[in-house]
């Protein structure tokens, strides 16, 4: 009879245990799911390395505690990236600081829900993260920020240091409330060898219009060699109608980008389909670009080093223009932010703030990485000015950043019928209106 | 004879503790787990919420958007979205059965290496949806593919119909073969093989055998696979999330997905709304499971 009951109680327990066990491993499961939508997040820099992000993720690395402390340190760089920004750390940790600084890489969106979650029930806070550009005025107005003027005097930090777009565009509501760490703009990736033979000299100038494209086009398809790659559609359009002066909101508020301007900037696409100017539906443009059978493919400059492996001739511009007096790249820019924490002392955050300096001072490592740092200082490092990217580092109003809070909503939007577009399944009103409907609505649902 | 009867039902309450024990781990889970964000979940659907600030009541209107307001952007994408769920449940389910149906019926012949290829049916079911959905993303590319490679086609498996919906349905097949397989496997091996032979005896042929014999024999495990198979197949996001991303046209995306992106997506949360969605789907799903139960219960008697 005991034997029995105690046999019983033991396999209760067993099943307890592995039950627990099949909880355990479903957020595991789902953050398999996670890691593939990464592509569609804001502005990611990382896109091109979300396969390890798994690993990363999960990683919590423990530094030693300087004399009064650590830093915690949350970021978006789960990738090769994550490596990069580690060496930076390091290379601050090495100078023996008050409060060294532990480094935490996971998802953006887990950073994006956590971040909020942290600061709202006030455990575990970070000490300083990095969020993408676009998600600062939404971060802000929920108050979830720190506005860094209370710090910057007497403090190295000042936008002088910095690229002044990228500063520019944290400037919010009287205060500031992001330091750049780079920008990272989608350009224009052209084959070297394959422009000497079809290029005829369009790029002389420095510049390629979208009739530049159609001019030296057919002598491509002639040779089955595709004239431009067109993927990641969502960049693309945000580039072309920067240029031209377009908004997602003409009043920050409401949504009203499905006008005239937006049509055109479709109706190009449309054209350079039909004539067969660009890839067929399916195929993966950068994948064929990096095997050399495209002659100008736009991409993210964070992706040269693929470019680079592949042993490609291929140099960077800026993105195609309608009017070569208009260049614009759509950019974004990873920004230091300090989430709002009221155990955090003004010490710490001054430390906060000279890790920034120093990260700014010491940037290229993270210019290696294929971004583009936002510290003036970085103009000066030799090893920089021959790096492809260096161009953007001299640019302002060229650099497209979008600062709409519902910028989220109406990228989202985008996505859905921007490719439809291209393959010719709606018409460009169609899909302009359609996405600003639907930005509209969520815009309502959630205020 | 009250003392006799009383220490007797004592042993008896003794006894009926003793599953309780088994079943208090599960319970537990399940009600920290499940039922408490359920109706947290019911909760939500009646608010405005973005996940951060505290829920704020908005009565029925969710529901009201969803079900009667055309013109709303959450009314298209909940009908198109449970269209294609309901597509995709429809051509999936059947193919589902079917397939595993066969394979563990040959396999139930017992041919030499039986076990090895059920090993080896049954492996897909051991990969995340990650994988499996690499796997076929790189057999159905158009120009680097496996599959217009060997037979010199140039179909573009994930941007056209019906070539969208097919690589997802074949996908979700290989990926959960297994699980139906063993099952089947299982209850085939447990009828009694002299009423076959009886049958055999008697001159049924082997679709007569099959439908007479078989089917009544395996009843019970067959509705239990058909029903988790369309509640799983009604939960499908993996698959085409990473195939197709819901084209072309919106026409693979489903129900799912649009919860999820209104949920967690790039923007404020709109999680009252997704809850809206996701309730509805629930109660769907829940309908289907109770009709196809009652069914086969009035089967039975």
């Amino acid at each position: 009879m005991k034997l029995k009951k105690i046999t019983a109680l033991g396999m209760a327990l067993v099943m307890a245990a592995s039950l627990a066990a099949c909880g355990g491993k479903s957020p595991d499961a789902s953050g398999g799911g996670a890691a593939a939508n990464d592509t569609s997040d804001a502005g990611d820099a990382s896109a091109g390395d979300t396969a390890d992000a798994g690993d990363a993720s999960e990683e919590q690395p423990q530094v030693a505690p300087g004399a009064k402390g650590t830093i915690e340190f949350w970021t978006v760089f789960t990738g090769a990236d994550g490596t990069s920004m580690q060496a930076m750390i390091d290379a601050y940790n090495a100078t023996n600081p008050d409060y060294t600084v532990n480094h935490r890489a996971m998802e953006a969106n887990d950073l994006y829900l956590k971040m909020p979650l942290a600061i709202q029930s006030g455990e575990d806070v970070p000490d300083v993260c990095i969020n993408h550009v676009e998600r600062v005025p939404l971060f802000q107005e929920q108050g979830f920020l720190v506005d860094y003027n209370n710090y910057l005097e007497g403090s190295a930090i000042s936008s002088a240091n910095y690229n002044p777009k990228a500063w520019e565009m944290t400037e919010l509501a009287g205060g500031h409330y992001g330091i750049p760490l780079d920008v990272h703009s989608y350009a224009l990736y052209v084959n070297m060898d394959l422009y000497e033979k079809y290029g005829n000299g369009v790029m002389d100038d420095g510049v390629l219009t979208w009739d530049e494209v159609n001019s030296v086009a057919d002598a491509c398809v002639a040779d089955e060699i595709m004239p431009i790659g067109m993927a990641w559609l969502r960049v693309k359009f945000l580039a072309s109608y920067a240029q031209m002066g377009g908004t997602l909101s003409t009043d920050g508020n409401t949504p009203d980008f499905n006008n005239e301007t937006a049509i055109q900037v479709l109706d190009n696409w449309v054209k350079l389909r039909e004539a067969g100017y660009t890839q067929k539906e399916g195929d993966d443009p950068w994948q064929l670009f990096l095997a050399g059978k495209v002659m100008f493919c736009p991409e993210g400059i964070w992706m040269y080093n693929n470019v680079k492996e592949a042993g490609l001739n291929a140099k960077i511009f800026d993105y195609p223009v309608f009017d070569a007096g208009t260049k614009g790249n759509w950019t974004s820019s990873h920004q230091f932010v300090l989430p709002k924490n009221d155990n955090r002392d003004d010490e710490k955050t001054k430390a906060v703030l000279d890790f920034i300096d120093f990260m700014g001072n010491n940037s290229l490592e993270w210019a290696k990485a294929g971004q583009c740092p936002a510290h003036v200082s970085i103009k000066e490092v030799a090893e920089f000015k021959d790096m492809p990217q260096a161009f953007l580092a001299d640019e302002n109003e060229e650099l497209k950043i979008y600062d709409y809070k519902y910028y989220g909503y109406a990228v989202e939007s985008l996505d859905t019928v921007l490719g439809e577009v291209l393959w010719g399944r709606m018409t460009p009103e169609e899909a302009l209106n359609q996405a600003v409907q639907e930005t509209k609505d969520k815009i309502e649902m959630s205020e | 004879m009250t003392k006799v009867s009383a220490a007797k039902s004592a042993a008896k309450r003794k006894k009926q503790l003793v599953p309780y024990f088994f079943i208090a781990p599960h319970l537990l889970l399940f009600l920290i787990f499940f039922l408490i964000p359920m109706f947290y979940g019911i909760y939500a659907s009646f608010t405005k919420w973005d996940l951060f600030g505290s829920p704020q009541w908005v009565g029925l209107k969710n529901y009201a958007t969803i079900f009667t307001n055309q013109e709303s952007t959450f009314y298209r994408q909940f009908w198109n979205g449970l269209k294609n769920t309901v597509i995709f449940v429809l051509i999936c389910v059947p193919f589902q059965i079917l397939i595993p149906l066969t394979i563990a019926i040959l396999l139930d012949k017992r041919p030499k290496g039986r076990n090895i290829f059920q090993g080896i049916f049954y492996m897909p079911t051991l990969f995340s949806i990650t994988s499996v959905t690499l796997t076929w993303l790189f057999i159905f590319n158009r120009s680097l593919g496996l599959f217009n490679h060997l037979f010199g086609t140039d179909v573009n498996w994930y941007g056209e119909q019906p070539y969208a919906w097919m690589t997802i349905v074949i996908t979700t097949l290989w990926w959960g073969l297994g699980g139906n397989l063993i099952i089947y496997v299982a209850a085939l091996s447990g009828i009694d093989r002299s009423i076959l032979e009886a049958a055999a005896l008697d001159g049924a042929s082997g679709l007569k055998k099959f439908w007479h014999i078989i089917i009544p024999s395996i009843k019970f495990p067959l509705t239990y696979t058909i029903i988790i198979s369309i509640i799983s197949q009604f939960n499908i996001y993996g698959q085409p999330l990473m195939i197709t991303g819901g084209g072309p046209n919106e026409s693979t995306y489903v129900l799912l997905m649009y919860i999820r992106n209104l949920a967690f997506g790039t923007g404020k949360s709109v999680a009252g709304m997704a809850s809206a969605m996701s309730t509805c789907l629930g109660l769907l799903i829940g309908v289907v499971s109770v009709f196809q139960l009652i069914l086969m219960n009035r089967k039975e008697d």
